[in-house]
């Protein structure tokens, strides 16, 4: 192992909404502002130690985070498409400039991106009732934006959860549609049990997987079957649990990656991205990790 | 102007109406009171009874709104409402700090005042303490102030209103019906210059379509909190003024304004603009005005 192993966050950081205050911003007539929970997000990140942070995906969960600022979507109890999706204004740039002036000397940014097959999954079409070009819509959208994110953040990461449950046969082509022509690495996270879809996972177009490996060890063992050329972030320790893994624990479940994927080991990360974790529980695991990081790049 | 395909609520609120199909029933009009914070009883009382004359002369009903800023404000305030405000007429009160909203509910309750009461406001920044208080001393009306921080278009304020735009547990409409208020005005949160302003107008046809409830606004703010306007002083009250009549011309249903000094102004205005509508309206909807509506009482 030569290179360093950097610790990172997958996306969504657990803050608590002020509702008061931003009802008297609204009594006193001023812009309600989102630049504390941001700070609050980016403080606990880089205090616990963490390399690679992000602006904490605190103003909406993570599909209204991107869907909420496109043309041709409407919010109601889930995103609706009225209209051809396209891209109106920046999206999550202003936060990760905010997000940025923010950070420490040693830390990097990941410009997190909800992917589109995700987006369309999650919506409820009224317009295209074709899955298949709302996706790639969604996709042309998610691509101006990281043209624009690249400028301002250290990678990447397009989070298709929903590729666990179901891998369209145009996922190759998808995702190519977002970082296709980059100048940032990008990183694909995809969490839940990815067992049957790593076959094809690894050939997708990026630098970077990023999986769920603490709750779902055996993708170990699947991994070992299907030798990976791709950089690897490996979940260690888990966003749906609130027990704190030990700093040993994450350096033995690490040291097991290693042996598998060797100095393809670029990133660790929680499982998932960590929204529904009580917010002390989150930052003592983020503090976990950054020591286990710290131990294993001491070898 | 326009008609609802959705059924249109009317409430009656201690004798007066709102609600409605656009031209049905006249345009609401709330009258602030002690914004600055002390009141001062005397210049109130004379502003109040201009505000009931004009009201009788022209068909358009009226509701003092006062605003509680201290605590040692509440029981002055509700003491000056019992005595100059007739047993049969409703007001609304307009209180932000939550423990004052607290307090005055309690003292609502003890003086028999809650079912003339309109609870100014219920928003996201209700405390867990306020919900426990308004179950136990319930208002029969409150104004729900669909303002969303994260998206100021009117599908934002739906959403707010719908499922609390996951910044509580609840829309504010559940909230509502849980604690028990049956009575519930929409208020489309006019905002500043800039922040989306005109959305609290556009906003109130989307939400009248999609519930039926009676819905307005403070659009009046906006012209207040207009920079640019300071530099045409003469055209400045007229901009604030006029610029009520957006709401009944949008279908709305009533208008939060301030200072209650510009009742003058602002009734008369609201009572040509409810005359206008009303007459395309039956017109071409073939939809009758109240027998209290200004376009009765004006036109004979």
């Amino acid at each position: 192992m030569k290179q360093k192993i950097q610790t990172s966050v997958i996306g969504s950081y657990p803050v608590a909404i002020n509702t008061q205050e931003l009802m008297n911003d609204y009594f006193t007539e001023q812009p309600s502002s989102w630049t504390p929970y941001i700070e609050q997000a980016v403080h606990d990140m880089t205090t616990a130690g963490i390399t690679y942070v992000s602006d904490g995906q605190t103003r909406d969960p993570f599909i209204q985070l991107f869907t909420r600022k496109m043309k041709g979507c409407r919010i109601r109890e889930r995103t609706e498409i009225i209209g051809p999706v396209r891209y109106k204004d920046p999206i999550t740039v202003a936060d990760q400039i905010t997000a940025k002036r923010l950070l420490p000397r040693h830390a990097g940014l990941i410009g997190v991106l909800t992917g589109p097959f995700t987006l369309a999954k999650s919506s409820v079409d009224s317009f295209y009732h074709d899955e298949r070009t709302l996706a790639f819509d969604f996709a042309q959208v998610l691509h101006k934006e990281a043209e624009l994110l690249v400028k301002h953040v250290d990678f990447i990461s397009i989070d298709e959860p929903v590729f666990s449950n179901e891998l369209p046969e145009y996922a190759f082509e998808l995702l190519q549609t977002i970082t296709k022509g980059l100048s940032r690495p990008t990183r694909l996270h995809v969490c839940g049990d990815v067992s049957s879809i790593i076959p094809r996972l690894v050939d997708m177009p990026v630098d970077i997987l990023s999986h769920e490996f603490k709750a779902s060890p055996h993708l170990f063992d699947v991994f070992v079957e299907y030798p990976c050329k791709k950089q690897m972030c490996i979940g260690a320790v888990q966003s749906d649990d609130t027990r704190v893994e030990s700093v040993e624990e994450i350096v033995a479940h690490v040291k097991k990656a290693i042996t598998i994927f060797d100095e393809n080991v670029v990133h660790i990360a929680p499982d998932c991205g960590q929204r529904l974790l009580p917010r002390d529980i989150a930052f003592q695991k983020l503090k976990n990790l950054a020591l286990a990081g710290e131990i294993l790049n001491e070898r | 102007m326009f008609s609802f395909t959705k059924e249109q609520k009317v409430f009656d609120i201690s004798g007066v109406c709102i609600g409605g199909q656009p031209g049905m029933y006249p345009t609401v009009l709330f009258g602030g009171l002690f914004f600055k914070g002390e009141p001062d009883f005397e210049d109130a009382k004379r502003h109040i009874q201009i505000f009931y004359e004009r009201s009788k002369q022209t068909g358009v009903p009226v509701v003092p709104d006062f605003f509680i800023r201290k605590v040692e404000y509440i029981e002055p305030i509700l003491s000056f409402i019992e005595k100059i405000i007739p047993k049969k007429q409703p007001f609304s009160l307009d209180i932000i700090e939550p423990s004052l909203k607290i307090q005055t509910l309690e003292e609502l309750s003890s003086r028999k005042l809650l079912p003339r009461t309109i609870y100014n406001s219920l928003h996201i920044g209700m405390t867990t303490e306020e919900y426990e208080t308004l179950q136990k001393y319930t208002p029969e009306a409150a104004i729900l102030v669909a303002f969303n921080p994260k998206d100021k278009s009117p599908d934002g304020k739906i959403e707010v209103l719908e499922n609390g735009a996951h910044l509580i547990e609840n829309g504010l409409l559940k909230t509502a019906q849980t604690i028990g208020i049956t009575k519930l005005l929409i208020d489309t949160a006019a905002l500043a210059p800039g922040e989306n302003s005109g959305a609290a107008i556009a906003a109130i046809p989307v939400i009248k379509e999609e519930y039926g409830l009676p819905t307005g606004c403070a659009i009046h703010n906006v012209v207040e909190k207009s920079r640019w306007l300071n530099d045409f002083p003469f055209a400045k009250k007229t901009v604030d003024v006029s610029s009520n009549t957006t709401i009944p011309l949008f279908g709305g249903d009533y208008a939060l304004f301030g200072p209650i000094e510009n009742t003058e102004l602002i009734v008369p205005l609201i009572a040509w603009q409810d005359i206008l509508i009303s007459e395309y309206t039956e017109n071409y909807f073939g939809i009758s005005p109240v027998a209290s509506h200004p376009r009765r009482k004006l036109l004979k």
